[in-house]
C-alpha cells in the first residue's frame, strides 16, 4: 500500500470512529439533563435511575471520544505534517478555542459524575447544561477547522507562501456555518434514533417498559426534531457547495456534462469510465433547482474540470444517495412519532418499536456517509486549490503498520464499549425500584 | 503577546508534567504494589483522580495545539522525526483512559477487571516512559533534519532520534518523577493508618529518580552530549538543581507532620526546578539535533497569529483556571466534610 493511501485510510478510520464517539458524548449531556430536570421537578424514581444509567453512557462516551480526539489532535500533524507547517497557524484559533471548550466539558463532567449528593441540587443540574452545551461549541469549533479546508480564507497566498494571515476571518470562513449547522442538526438526529432504538428493543422485549418509554421518549424527541429541520439545512449546503466547490456538487450528482437545466438522479450505478449512470431516476431541471433556485440553471459537470482536479465520483455519489435517503426516511419518522403522540394506541404495537429498533443505526450511517461526501468530495485537495494531499503527507514511510495497529485497537474499542453498553442496560433492566 | 503564549506554553508543559504526571505515576504505583496494596491504592485513585484526571490529560492537548499554531516549524520537526514514540504515547492514552474508566464503570464486576487493571497499570508505566523519551530524544543530538529524508536509513531518520541510550534514560527518569509525585499525592489521600505504603513508595521513588538522573548526567557527560554539557556549564541550572534537591529536606519534614498541602506544594517546587533548569540552560534551543540547536523562537507565526493566541488563551484561562481549581478544591473539601461524618472511613 502507498503510503498517502495508508494515511488517508488511518485518518479516515480515525474520524469514522471518533465522529461516533464524539457525537453521543456530545448529544447524551442533553438527554441526561432533560431526565435530571423530569426527576427534580416530578420526583418520579424513574427518572432518577435514567439519568444515572446515562451519566454512565456519558462518561464511557466522553472519554472515548475525549481519548480518539486526542489521537486525532496528534495524527493531524503525524500524518500530514506539511499541512499543518502552512495551515496550523491559520487555523489554530478553532482549535485553541476547541481546548478551552473541550477542558471546560472535563471540569464540568468532572462536578456531574461526582456532585450526586453533594453540591447544591440546582447547581449540580446546571453542571450537566454545561457538559452539553461546551460540548456542542466544541464540535462546531472543530467543524469551522474542517471547514476551512473546503473554503481556504483569512491568508493571501503569494508564490507558494501565505501570508497575511487573519486567524479570525480563517475561522469564520464562508463554509463553517452551513457545516456546523448541518453537523450539529446531524449529531442530534443520529444520536436521538441510536439512543431512542436502544430503549425501544427494551421495550419491545417487554423490559421496565416504563422506564424504557421514558428514556425513548426523550431521545427521539430531540432526534425528531433534528430530523426535521435536516432538510432546511441540506439546501442551504447544496446551494452553497454548489457556488463554492462546484466541483464536488457535480460529483455528488455523477454530473458529468455542463448543461442547462439539469435533472436531478436519485439512485443509480455509476460507470466512471463511460461516464454514465445507469438505473438511476432523473428529475429534469432539478439539480439546477435546488443548486441554484432555477429550474433552468446552468450546472457545471465534472468534464469542465481538469481530470486530476476531480474527487473519486462513485465513492461521493453512493454516499451522498445514502445520506439524502436517510435523511428522508429519518423525516418522515420524526414526523411519525409526533403523529404517535396523539394516537396513544400505537405505543402498545410491537410493530411501532420494532419500527424505531429497525432505525438505530440509520443516522449513524447517514452521518459517516456525509462525512464521506465533504472529504472525498474534497480530494484531491487537503486546502482547496492550494495544497495536495499527497504533498501534505509525512516522509516517514510504513504508515501502513501504524494504520492496521489503528484498526486492530478500535475495532477493539469499539467492541469492549458495546460490551459494556450491553452490560448496563442488564444491570438497569435487573434492578426493581 | 509572545510572552503570553510562552508562559502559557511553559506553563501548560508544567501542569502536565505535575498534573498529569502524577495521574501516570499512581498506575505506576499501584503496579509496583503487593496485591493487598493494589486493591487499597486503586480505591485512593478512584476517589482521589476521578474528578480531576480528565482535566489533568487536556494540558497536553493544549500543549500541542499552543506548538502547531505559534511554532509550526518547530511542531514540525517533533511529528516527523518522533513520530514512533508519539503514536505509542498515543495509544498509550488511549488505553489507559478506557481502562480506567472501565474499571470503574463497568456495571457487573467480575473477571474482567483483571484486564482492566491490567491494561491500566501497564499503559501507566509504558506512557511516561515514551513521554520522557520524546524529551530525551529532542535534546538527545540523535536528530538529524536534512532536506531530503530518503537519503537516511529509515533507522537513522525516525528511530535513534528516540531510540538511544540517552533518550531511554530520559524516559525512566521521567516515569520514576511520576511515581514520585504520585506516592507524595497519595500520602495525604490515603485510608488513616495505610500511610506508610506511599511514603515507602515516595522514599524508593525519590531515590530512583536520584539514580536515574544522576546516570543520565553521567552518561551524557561521558559521550559529550552537547546538552549535558551546557546544563553544568549554567550556574543558574545547577543552582537550581541543588534547591530541589535541598527541597527534600522541608518535603519530608511535612510529611512527617501531616502536612499534605504543603507537601505537595514542595514536590510541585521540586519538578518546577528540574524543569526549569532543563530549560534555562537552553532555552531558547529547545531542539538539539546532531550537527546544531533549533531555536524554539526561529520561524514563529507572524505576529497577528501570535496575537489572536495570546488573547484566546487569556480568556480561556480565565474560564478554566477558576473552575479547575474550583474542582480540585470542592472535592478535597467534600472528602474532608465526608471524614467528619464518618470519622470510620
Amino acid at each position: 500500500m502507498e503510503n498517502l493511501d495508508a494515511a488517508r485510510l488511518q485518518m479516515a478510520f480515525t474520524l469514522i470512529f471518533h465522529i461516533v464517539f464524539a457525537c453521543i458524548g456530545m448529544v447524551m449531556p442533553f438527554f441526561m439533563v432533560v431526565s435530571h430536570y423530569k426527576w427534580l421537578k416530578t420526583k418520579d424514581q424513574l427518572y432518577l435511575t435514567l439519568t444515572k444509567a446515562w451519566q454512565k453512557g456519558v462518561a464511557i462516551f466522553f472519554v472515548t471520544g475525549a481519548v480518539s480526539g486526542t489521537a486525532l489532535s496528534f495524527e493531524l500533524g503525524l500524518l500530514w505534517p506539511e499541512f499543518m507547517k502552512h495551515a496550523g497557524p491559520i487555523i489554530g484559533m478553532p482549535f485553541s478555542l476547541e481546548g478551552a471548550a473541550f477542558f471546560v466539558e472535563a471540569i464540568a463532567l468532572g462536578f456531574y459524575l461526582y456532585g450526586w449528593n453533594k453540591l447544591p441540587e440546582k447547581f449540580h443540574w446546571f453542571t450537566g447544561v454545561i457538559i452539553g452545551l461546551s460540548g456542542v461549541a466544541s464540535g462546531i469549533l472543530v467543524v469551522a477547522a474542517n471547514g476551512w479546508m473546503n473554503s481556504p480564507s483569512g491568508f493571501d497566498y503569494i508564490d507558494g507562501q501565505f501570508l497575511n494571515i487573519d486567524p479570525l476571518k480563517a475561522m469564520l470562513n464562508p463554509a463553517w456555518f452551513t457545516q456546523a449547522l448541518h453537523m450539529t442538526l446531524a449529531a442530534f438526529t443520529a444520536t436521538g434514533f441510536a439512543v431512542a432504538g436502544i430503549h425501544a428493543y427494551q421495550v419491545f422485549k417487554g423490559r421496565r417498559v416504563q422506564l424504557h418509554t421514558k428514556a425513548f421518549k426523550i431521545a427521539i424527541t430531540f432526534g425528531a426534531i433534528a430530523a426535521i429541520l435536516q432538510p432546511i439545512s441540506g439546501d442551504i449546503s447544496a446551494k452553497d457547495i454548489a457556488e463554492r466547490q462546484p466541483v464536488k456538487l457535480a460529483a455528488m450528482e455523477a454530473h458529468y456534462n455542463t448543461e442547462k437545466g439539469a435533472p436531478l438522479y436519485i439512485g443509480g450505478i455509476v460507470n466512471a469510465e463511460t461516464q454514465e449512470v445507469k438505473y438511476k431516476l432523473a428529475i429534469p431541471g432539478m439539480l439546477s433547482f435546488l443548486a441554484f433556485g432555477d429550474f433552468d440553471a446552468e450546472v457545471q459537470g465534472l468534464n469542465d474540470f481538469p481530470e486530476d482536479e476531480r474527487p473519486n465520483v462513485p465513492i461521493v455519489h453512493y454516499a451522498f444517495q445514502t445520506m439524502v435517503g436517510i435523511g428522508g426516511i429519518l423525516m418522515l419518522a420524526g414526523l411519525l412519532y409526533f403523529i404517535s403522540l396523539k394516537k396513544k394506541k400505537w405505543l402498545t404495537k410491537n410493530k411501532y418499536w420494532l419500527f424505531f429498533v429497525i432505525l438505530a443505526p440509520l443516522g449513524f450511517i447517514a452521518l459517516e456517509a456525509g462525512w464521506i461526501v465533504t472529504e472525498v468530495g474534497r480530494q484531491p485537495w487537503i486546502i482547496h486549490k492550494i495544497m495536495r494531499t499527497k504533498d501534505a503527507v509525512t516522509p516517514m514511510p510504513g504508515i501502513v503498520f501504524s494504520f492496521y495497529t489503528y484498526v486492530v485497537v478500535y475495532i477493539t474499542l469499539s467492541i469492549a464499549v458495546t460490551w459494556l453498553m450491553m452490560r448496563q442496560i442488564k444491570v438497569l433492566n435487573a434492578k426493581n425500584d | 503577546m509572545l510572552y503570553v503564549v510562552l508562559f502559557f506554553l511553559i506553563f501548560s508543559l508544567y501542569l502536565y508534567v505535575v498534573l498529569g504526571g502524577a495521574d501516570y505515576g499512581a498506575g505506576i504505583v499501584e503496579l509496583f504494589s503487593s496485591e493487598e496494596n493494589q486493591k487499597i491504592t486503586k480505591k485512593t485513585i478512584y476517589r482521589v483522580m476521578g474528578p480531576v484526571w480528565e482535566a489533568n490529560h487536556i494540558w497536553i492537548i493544549i500543549l500541542i495545539v499552543i506548538l502547531w499554531i505559534a511554532f509550526p516549524v518547530y511542531y514540525n520537526i517533533l511529528v516527523v522525526n518522533l513520530h514512533i514514540p508519539l503514536t505509542i504515547i498515543l495509544l498509550g492514552v488511549t488505553l489507559r483512559g478506557v481502562a480506567f474508566v472501565f474499571r470503574h464503570y463497568d456495571a457487573v464486576i467480575d473477571n474482567s477487571q483483571k484486564l482492566y487493571d491490567a491494561m491500566f497499570k501497564i499503559s501507566s508505566l509504558i506512557t511516561p516512559i515514551f513521554l520522557g523519551m520524546v524529551f530525551g530524544g529532542l535534546i538527545s543530538g540523535e536528530i538529524k533534519l536534512i532536506e531530503d529524508v530518503s537519503t537516511l536509513t529509515f533507522y537513522e531518520a525516525f528511530v535513534r532520534p528516540w531510540c538511544n541510550v540517552f533518550s531511554i534514560l530520559v524516559g525512566l527518569f521521567f516515569a520514576a518523577l511520576c511515581a514520585f509525585l504520585s506516592s507524595v499525592l497519595l500520602i495525604g489521600e490515603s485510608e488513616p493508618g495505610k500511610e506508610n505504603i506511599y511514603i515507602r513508595k515516595a522514599t524508593i521513588a525519590t531515590l530512583v529518580v536520584f539514580i536515574m538522573g544522576l546516570i543520565t548526567f553521567v552518561y551524557g557527560y561521558a559521550n559529550a552530549s552537547t546538552f549535558v554539557n551546557g546544563f553544568i556549564k549554567d550556574p543558574y541550572a545547577i543552582v537550581a538543581m541543588l534547591i530541589s534537591g535541598l527541597l527534600l529536606i522541608p518535603l519530608w519534614i511535612t510529611i512527617k507532620k501531616g502536612r499534605r498541602v504543603l507537601s505537595r506544594l514542595f514536590a510541585g517546587l521540586q519538578v518546577f526546578l528540574i524543569l526549569l533548569a532543563a530549560f534555562i540552560s537552553h532555552f531558547p534551543n529547545i531542539i538539539i539535533t546532531n550537527t546544531h540547536s533549533v531555536s524554539l523562537l526561529d520561524d514563529i507565526a507572524p505576529d497577528s497569529v501570535i496575537n489572536v493566541l495570546g488573547v484566546s488563551l487569556i480568556i480561556g484561562g480565565a474560564v478554566i483556571l477558576p473552575g479547575l481549581f474550583h474542582l480540585l478544591k470542592s472535592f478535597k473539601m467534600i472528602k474532608i466534610l465526608e471524614q467528619n461524618k464518618n470519622p470510620s472511613l
